[in-house]
């Protein structure tokens, strides 16, 4: 069972410079000898032996800082309403709206976009080139796309997703970059947080404002025509005009009902060439003309008072509707205020970014141990295949 | 061990191992088709029938989306349709073939592998039938094929770590065969044809993400749908249920082998 070409290379290098004369049998060589012969040690033992001098030797220790913080938004917080009490009961939906933040945070975290943008606060590059770091592990390229790959390897972030509980581990060669790095990116969430919550407010309340401004206008116009109408009319109050018209046309109907009276009375015992009666007829026809002009002038042509009352009650109509308008336009603000205000995102740190003291990566035991595990099985598998194929040429 | 067989000895046991699965092959293939009218298309008559009326089955069955499409079930059909006819066809590998035994240069896994190959080829020309007929349907073209064809080699590799232990254990006990039929079956709402671990709550995902086949499906649908749908699977997860069972059922065959040989 020869699969690499050991036996050629190890012959020359045999310590035992008295058996090359006349080499007694294989069995005979000392175990060690038919270990290093053995292909088992070439492909599992070398490697693994390569693995242990570099996990133990080699490599440099790296320091984790964990944080951990939730998404939350105001709206979870229990209201004492019917309202939210039956929304809670069948499934409240703010908490939905939380994990998709929550995942969005995440992904945000491990995006091209986290990167650059940490690199603009701290140095990625430098925090990663370390003096310290060893060739294997440290940061080998600069260019965006593997720095973000690189990144991608040393930073993790986990979403719990029952809880919303967002992990993040940061890895460096120094405690204070891992720490560094960690505050950083709970920075960059903060503010990523906080821009998609103003987000959303803005775009609730803008409906709100518009709505309110649109009613104001309306008021002030309305306002503004009753008083130039008034302007044009001379006249303040038209409604009052016209009950003083009325008044004054009722008080002349009343007096030419009197003389009227007053003459159908003398009439009855008056000589018709009585002179006393006919100024009685005269008063008559006087009140009778002053009826008439009465009448004409409340009612016909352009400013008689029917058209005036018309005008007066249509911009008194409108400012009614307008001062309603803005009433509940205002209200509606206020109540879309408060929703902004109760579905406000924040961001809670729950765990602070601590500042490691001992080394937890590289995981040297498990690593060179899976590696030893995965090599041997290979290894075995190997040996099944080749032993079986060999049946075929024996 | 002896030492003596050198490198070219060695590509010739591989050639010539090559050599006997084909020979294999053909003999498997008439002895299963040969007699039938249809010949060897029955080889994919038979895998197209039962995708196609699964797949119709669900597609008239309603539903959301992707889930009552006929991609769905009958691509990933398929890649169960892999699993199934490798790990239910390994009890009686042994059995059928016993006599051929006789000859030197035919060895137990050689006759695996030619089964495997048959399955293989029978589920892939399948796939890529469904393939061309969603696209014809008016569906997407798949994404990333290679992560489909990747899905598809990587579950044969590990149906055929399974196949390998249940041909071995069957060889001894002949009664664990019917358990084989049945966990076959049985499988199938667990294995990941189903569903996607996307549609589970979070505490069965990773319940889920135990079974090996589900990280396969996830792969093949990644491939199949790209972006539109999360997909969750780890590759070297399924690379140590890969190389954990070819080892121990390589290393059953060969204990099965001198027993098989005493009879």
């Amino acid at each position: 069972m020869k699969l690499s070409p050991p036996t050629t290379a190890f012959e020359p290098a045999g310590e035992e410079p008295a058996w090359t004369p006349a080499p007694p049998p294989r069995r005979r060589r000392p175990w060690p000898i038919r270990l290093l012969r053995h292909p088992f040690a070439w492909l599992v033992l070398l490697p693994t032996v390569l693995a242990i001098v570099y996990f133990y030797l080699v490599a440099a220790p790296q320091y984790v800082s964990e944080a951990r913080f939730v998404v939350r938004s105001r709206a979870e917080a229990p209201q004492p309403s019917l309202g939210n009490m039956i929304s809670a009961a069948v499934g409240g939906a703010g908490g939905l709206s939380t994990a998709a933040e929550a995942h969005s945070v995440r992904d945000f975290l491990l995006s091209h976009d986290a990167v650059a943008r940490a690199q603009d606060k701290i140095d990625l590059i430098a925090i990663w080139q370390r003096t310290e770091a060893d060739l294997l592990a440290r940061l080998r390229h600069e260019e965006p796309e593997r720095l973000t790959k690189y990144y991608n390897g040393m930073v993790t972030a986990q979403l719990d997703g029952l809880t919303g509980l967002l992990t993040l581990r940061a890895r460096a060669f120094r405690p204070e970059d891992a720490r560094a790095i960690a505050t950083t990116l709970i920075e960059l969430s903060e503010s990523l947080v906080n821009r998609l919550s103003e987000r959303a407010r803005e775009d609730s309340l803008r409906v709100a404002r518009e709505e309110v401004a649109i009613a104001e206008r309306r008021v002030l116009e309305s306002r503004a025509a009753l008083t130039r109408f008034r302007e044009e009319q001379q006249d303040l109050d038209s409604a009052g005009s016209v009950q003083a018209a009325v008044a004054t046309i009722g008080g002349l109907e009343t007096a030419l009902a009197a003389v009227q009276a007053e003459l159908r009375e003398r009439m009855a015992f008056m000589r018709p060439d009585n002179p006393a009666l006919q100024v009685t007829r005269n008063r008559v026809a006087a009140l009778e003309r002053q009826i008439e002009a009465e009448r004409s002038r409340r009612t016909q042509g352009g400013g008689a008072l029917a058209q005036q009352l018309a005008g007066f009650e249509r911009l008194m109509l409108e400012r009614d509707f307008a001062d309603r308008q803005l009433a509940s336009a205002t209200a509606s603000l206020e109540g879309a205020r408060m929703e902004a205000q109760r579905q406000q995102m924040y961001l809670a740190r729950v765990v602070e970014p601590n500042l490691a003291v001992y080394p937890l990566y590289p995981r040297k035991l498990i690593s060179v141990g899976s590696i030893f595990l995965g090599l041997s099985v290979a290894f075995g598998i190997g040996w099944l295949l080749v032993a079986g194929m060999r049946e075929h040429a024996a | 061990m002896s030492g003596a067989v050198t490198r070219t000895g060695l590509v010739d046991a591989a050639r010539m191992q090559l050599r006997v699965i084909g020979a294999l092959v053909i003999r498997e293939m008439h002895t299963r088709f040969g007699r039938q009218r249809l010949g060897y298309l029955w080889l994919f008559a038979e895998p197209l029938l039962l995708g196609g009326v699964i797949a119709l089955l669900h597609g008239a069955s309603g539903g959301e989306g992707i889930r009552s499409s006929f991609e769905f079930f009958s691509i990933g059909f398929m890649l169960f349709q892999l699993l199934r006819g490798i790990v239910s066809r390994a009890p009686n590998t042994i059995n059928a073939n016993q006599t051929l035994l006789y000859h030197r240069q035919v060895t137990l896994p050689d006759l695996f592998f030619a089964r495997h190959a048959i399955e293989l080829a029978a589920s892939a020309g399948v796939m890529a039938l469904f393939v061309v007929a969603g696209i014809a349907m008016g569906g997407a073209a798949p994404d990333q094929p290679v992560k489909m064809i990747l899905a598809l080699v990587l579950m044969l590799l590990l149906a055929q770590g399974i196949a390998f232990m249940v041909g071995s254990i069957t060889s001894e006990f002949e009664a664990a065969g019917y358990f084989v039929q049945i966990a076959t079956f049985g499988i199938m709402p667990i294995c990941g044809l189903m569903f996607m671990v996307e549609w589970l709550p979070p505490d069965w995902q990773e319940v889920a993400l135990w079974m090996p086949t589900v990280h396969l499906f996830e792969l093949m649908r990644d491939g199949q749908f790209g972006e539109q749908f999360r997909t969750f699977y780890d590759l070297s997860y399924i690379g140590w249920w890969i190389i954990g069972p070819h080892l121990l059922g390589l290393a059953g065959l060969r204990i099965a082998r001198a027993r098989v040989g005493l009879e």
